[in-house]
């Protein structure tokens, strides 16, 4: 099993698909709703990415730091530290590569874009045990995954910045 | 967070999605809306400018920068695309997705209505394998599309021997601007 559950012929992905990303946010927001657009996160998270959780559960969180650093190696433009540490594991999201290029070529990001990285990260990390809480955003944030804890308390989305 | 290096898979499991949350109706209206109106445009504005030139502009970094296997060919009433090897379709056949029914339609579903608002139709037919081709022409030019080799050589891939992989494996439209314009062959 690679780090990826996916891989392709190129080792980059092409920037311009964030375009689409972001217009596909906007549209379910504009067509369906909000809520409608936080299921859409949960249930990719939960079902286009269950491969991913399968290499989590099975890797625990060595895995997860494994993939991390495999998938931006892939986004075009990421500048994000991955660290390994006793109980969890850290993303340093210094430079966002999805904000970077979508303002990069001026484009309207929907404000609320920076919650899918919970929403989409949760629903894949819950069935393997693991959590994750976001705290930042609007091109830099940091995103801690460590097991889940009865005792720790939600993620707080008021900690995830709109984007502006 | 939801990354470009494996978009294709994504995009595709979106499309059944959105079919689930209301119909194929809801997707059409997302390939146009949010693909050709929002996403993508920056081709729409280079086409509706620069017509055939735009179009070369366009889908020459595009499918470089995807890493896709074609040939254009340009002449002065048509641009044609030889897709022998769709880094979009690929890379669902190579990681076996496939959550929407025909991924193929969203091509389609954007590039028709752009080009229909540019002034001009299609002819197009894709063989579900990564492989397929286009003939673009002014909405008003009436002219068939050409024989196999005609327009692009020894690069048409009509050539190829594994273009018709199976029999009803074809979506063919003529003179076209609409996903559901297809007929099999």
């Amino acid at each position: 099993m690679t780090d990826l559950p996916h891989t392709d012929s190129k080792k980059i992905g092409a920037g311009d698909f964030y375009f689409a990303i972001n217009a596909t946010f906007r549209f379910i927001e504009k067509q369906l709703g909000t809520d409608a657009l936080c299921r859409y996160w949960q249930e990719l998270g939960a079902t286009y990415y269950s491969p991913v959780t399968a290499i989590w559960k099975h890797g625990g969180l060595p895995a997860v730091g494994r993939y991390w650093r495999a998938f931006f190696d892939a986004e075009p433009g990421a500048e994000v530290q991955v660290e390994v540490a006793g109980d969890r594991v850290s993303l340093d999201v210094r430079i966002c590569p999805a904000i970077k290029h979508l303002r990069d070529h001026g484009r309207e990001i929907l404000p609320c874009f920076c919650q899918h990285c919970y929403y989409v990260s949760e629903a894949a990390a819950a069935p393997a045990g693991l959590t994750v809480r976001v705290e930042g955003g609007n091109s830099a944030c940091r995103q801690t995954f460590l097991p889940r804890h009865s005792s720790l308390p939600p993620q707080d989305l008021a900690r995830i910045k709109e984007v502006a | 967070m939801i990354g470009v290096y494996d978009f294709c898979g994504h995009y595709d499991w979106t499309f059944e999605w959105l079919r689930r949350q209301g119909s194929e109706t809801l997707l059409r209206q997302y390939w146009d809306e949010a693909i050709r109106g929002d996403s993508q445009r920056h081709a729409a504005e280079l086409i509706q400018e620069q017509g055939f030139a735009g179009m070369a502009t366009y889908w020459g970094h595009t499918l470089e920068h995807e890493g896709a296997g074609y040939h254009t060919t340009a002449t002065e009433d048509a641009f044609r695309i030889d897709m022998h090897d769709c880094p979009s379709k690929g890379f669902l056949i190579r990681n076996g997705l496939g959550a929407y029914h025909d991924y193929c339609d969203h091509c389609m579903g954007w590039i028709g209505p752009m080009l229909k608002q540019a002034g001009f139709s299609l002819d197009h037919e894709h063989n579900h394998c990564g492989r397929c081709w286009w003939e673009i022409r002014r909405s008003s030019d009436r002219t068939l599309p050409s024989q196999p080799g005609a327009l692009a050589g020894p690069h048409d891939v009509r050539l190829r021997a594994d273009w018709r992989v199976a029999e009803g494996g074809l979506d063919v439209y003529r003179h076209s601007n609409r996903a559901d314009d297809k007929t099999r062959k």
